[in-house]
């Protein structure tokens, strides 16, 4: 080859490699709408996204994997975490987690409200966009899909002694806490722990079924024909069913014989009112 | 020295040696504060830290680049520079961008769309000192009417670096477009044209500091353009895959970020063959040191440990996770700020008499440090990264628990930081530390003479 022929080269691969990506930019923007639910992208999804901006999140976390590695992505956040959860935590994220527990604490933004509540609206239009399925499972914040696996052996077995003892990622709860913050460690701390048998994390069934969403959810089973208990609220349904597991139970021969669900029913007795109230306050949080 | 105004590549050396500093501060801080809790939280808070510390080094290199094309532009076209009032100009304007930039950053003055934070009076800014930059070497190739295939290739890739800032300025309503398109600015400038300006200042090297034909070195830099554009272009695929675009960009993301290595493969055996043949052996070595070592450290880092999460059955389960940071620290130091510092080093010797031709001790040590500490670094991110990926993505350990079992590797990383900080400390004092004297390369030899002379004669 002589220096006129790999000039020919060179120019003739980059065209040629331009022309076939700006074809595929131009068939892309064919599909964004459909993918990204553009029809959803309201002004308040966009003052959302500015919102996203003008704070500088990007720069600790990521959304769609994308932004910096300091702090947990948020592209599922609003469906591991509902709206009131988020809200309140947007409002003082030292109520949610203890710097000295997870040696890192995101500082207070001082958000308005209507900023917070875009910025929700924002992540949940985020968390719909068709991404080939990404995360492939989920991201949590804190906690573990698999229980237990974020205790060391030696945690085991004293747990299996104590009952109850905290979990290393676990931050020691104090009153002035919000109640969904205090319903979240109730959820890991009770005993027997919820979270033994149920995740937070959407189709993540173990003993129990997932309780991702359950705040919406319940709302759906109490207007369902097959309903069987009292409640008239997704709290009440919630309240329901920790204190009397069996009033209504979900369909599944795992998780429940002859009308009786396999879920213990020590509950009602064993917690206090108010912390029966902050579990309450916590589920119905995930929407 | 061989033209008068080629003393302008000096200052512009001069600033990036002072930011290059500045952004190791801040390096080092949001290093530090992984292992938190963080005292400066409500002062200068990660974020912010993050923020100085990518924009230093892209303000930095560029000046660099700068830097460097103005040293290198009239050797090749054997001509003094057309203005070096607008080169002064140009640096004064850019250094007020890149100072104004910083402090506005300490309180949140910025577009918070990663590494494109430069507000809209900065990015403007940005768009003219490169219209002077390049309208001032444009006249000075005009006017000598001499144009090498090198000097093509250089200024190619910074024409092209400018023209892809355009799409920084643009915005969207939609998150995942404005996404698409602000992979063109960044994926296309450090894997498309920036590694064009890197293969031009590397052949200017080679050509010089091994004597190696400029008729072979030029015909197979132009094969290294086209493979860097082949890859690259479509390569930028790799930042769409879980981002909301059709799924047909996962593949050919995998297939052509896979070939990306293939020209980087090739600079790297390009700096060595002309190494093995060369005719000549140029006394400079540090700047040798610094001219391999970039073609052998941007295989590594661009290259190996790019293609090591570019796969898209990998990806899914590395994307955003501290592999990102592990590719990122040592493609950007191998390719950009190395090439940086091997055209200083070379310059250096010529611009400030006293300095041995062949790289002061301080230099060499300065070299070793760097490349090891960088080195050591990468493999800290990879450990916390591997380890952030089977407990937090695999496992399913949560963010935060996940982050409290690698603490150890943070530790490693300000470990080695620190060892690659005081090889560029090493370096910023080694460029200051002789005065400069622009004295023209013909007037030394002569000064030089005239002493010998005098010598003699006592």
């Amino acid at each position: 080859m002589n220096k006129k022929q790999t000039r020919f080269f060179a120019f003739a691969a980059s065209g040629v490699a331009a022309l076939a990506f700006i074809g595929m930019t131009l068939h892309s923007h064919t599909r964004f709408g459909e993918l990204t639910n553009a029809q959803n992208i309201t002004p308040a999804v966009v003052h959302g996204k500015d919102v996203w901006h003008k704070y500088n999140c990007i720069n600790c976390h990521t959304l769609f994997g994308e932004g910096a590695y300091y702090a947990p992505d948020l592209t599922k956040i609003t469906q591991h975490r509902g709206a009131a959860y988020l809200q309140a935590y947007m409002r003082d994220p030292s109520k949610f987690y203890d710097e000295n527990r997870h040696r890192r604490l995101m500082p207070k933004q001082d958000l308005s409200e209507q900023e917070i509540t875009d910025l929700i609206l924002f992540l949940d239009w985020v968390s719909k966009v068709d991404n080939q399925n990404w995360p492939p499972r989920p991201i949590l914040v804190v906690g573990a899909s698999i229980p237990g696996s974020d205790f060391s052996a030696q945690q085991q077995t004293a747990n299996a002694i104590q009952g109850g003892a905290q979990p290393p990622g676990a931050r020691p709860v104090n009153p002035d806490l919000n109640p969904i913050a205090l319903g979240q460690a109730l959820f890991r701390k009770v005993a027997p722990a919820c979270v033994a048998c149920h995740s937070v994390a959407d189709g993540v069934n173990m003993a129990g079924p997932s309780l991702a969403g359950i705040g919406a959810r319940a709302k759906e089973r109490i207007a369902a024909a097959e309903y069987t208990g009292q409640a008239k609220d997704a709290a009440a349904y919630i309240r329901e069913s920790i204190e009397k597991p069996s009033a209504y139970v979900v369909p599944g021969a795992m998780y429940s014989a002859n009308g009786q669900s396999f879920m213990p029913t020590t509950y009602a007795k064993d917690l206090k009112p108010e912390q029966i109230e902050q579990l309450v306050a916590y589920l119905s949080s995930l929407e | 020295m061989r033209y008068r105004s080629q003393e302008v590549a000096y200052w512009y050396f001069a600033v990036a040696m002072l930011l290059f500093g500045l952004q190791l501060v801040f390096g080092l801080l949001a290093a530090t504060k992984y292992l938190g809790p963080d005292p400066l939280l409500y002062i200068l808070p990660f974020d912010v830290a993050k923020v100085i510390h990518t924009n230093l080094l892209i303000v930095w290199v560029l000046t660099g680049f700068m830097g460097a094309t103005y040293w290198m532009v009239p050797d090749e076209s054997r001509t003094e520079l057309y203005s070096v009032k607008l080169a002064y100009a140009q640096l004064g304007l850019w250094v007020l961008m890149g100072v104004t930039a910083v402090i506005g950053y300490f309180f949140r003055y910025g577009t918070g769309n990663k590494l494109l934070e430069q507000p809209l009076p900065h990015k403007i800014a940005i768009v003219v000192v490169m219209l002077m930059f390049l309208y001032n070497i444009g006249m000075t190739i005009r006017k000598s009417g001499r144009f090498t295939t090198t000097e093509g290739v250089l200024l190619g890739g910074l024409g092209l670096a400018a023209v892809l800032y355009v799409p920084a300025l643009l915005e969207f309503e939609n998150y995942s477009i404005s996404i698409f398109y602000r992979w063109w600015t960044i994926h296309l400038w450090v894997e498309g044209v920036w590694e064009m300006i890197q293969g031009g200042f590397l052949a200017y090297l080679l050509i010089r500091l091994s004597g190696a034909d400029r008729e072979v070195m030029e015909k197979w830099l132009y094969v290294i353009v086209g493979l860097v554009f082949i890859a690259g272009i479509i390569g930028t695929a790799h930042h769409y895959y879980w981002v909301g675009v059709p799924s047909y960009w996962l593949p050919i993301g995998g297939i052509f970020s896979a070939l990306e290595p293939l020209a980087l493969l090739g600079m790297a055996v390009y700096a060595y063959t002309a190494m093995r043949r060369a005719g000549l052996s140029h006394p400079n070595t540090l700047a040798l040191h610094w001219t391999l070592g970039s073609a052998v450290f941007t295989l590594f880092g661009a290259g190996v440990l790019g293609l090591a999460h570019t796969w898209p059955s990998v990806n899914k389960w590395t994307h955003g996770t501290l592999i990102t940071a592990m590719h990122g620290h040592a493609a950007f130091y191998g390719a950009y700020a190395m090439i940086v510092m091997a055209m200083i080093t070379y310059a250096l010797p010529s611009i400030t008499p006293g300095r041995r031709e062949g790289g002061t001790a301080l230099g060499y040590w300065a070299f070793w440090l760097q490349v090891g500490g960088m080195f050591g670094m990468t493999m800290a991110f990879a450990a916390a990264g591997i380890g952030q990926v089977y407990l937090e993505r695999i496992l399913g350990l949560g963010y935060l628990d996940a982050q409290l079992k690698i603490q150890v590797h943070f530790l490693m990383l300000l470990a080695t930081a620190t060892v690659f900080s005081t090889g560029v400390g090493m370096f910023v004092w080694d460029f200051f530390r002789f005065r400069p004297k622009f004295e023209l390369a013909a007037d030394a030899d002569d000064a030089r003479a005239a002493n010998a002379i005098a010598a003699g004669s006592a």
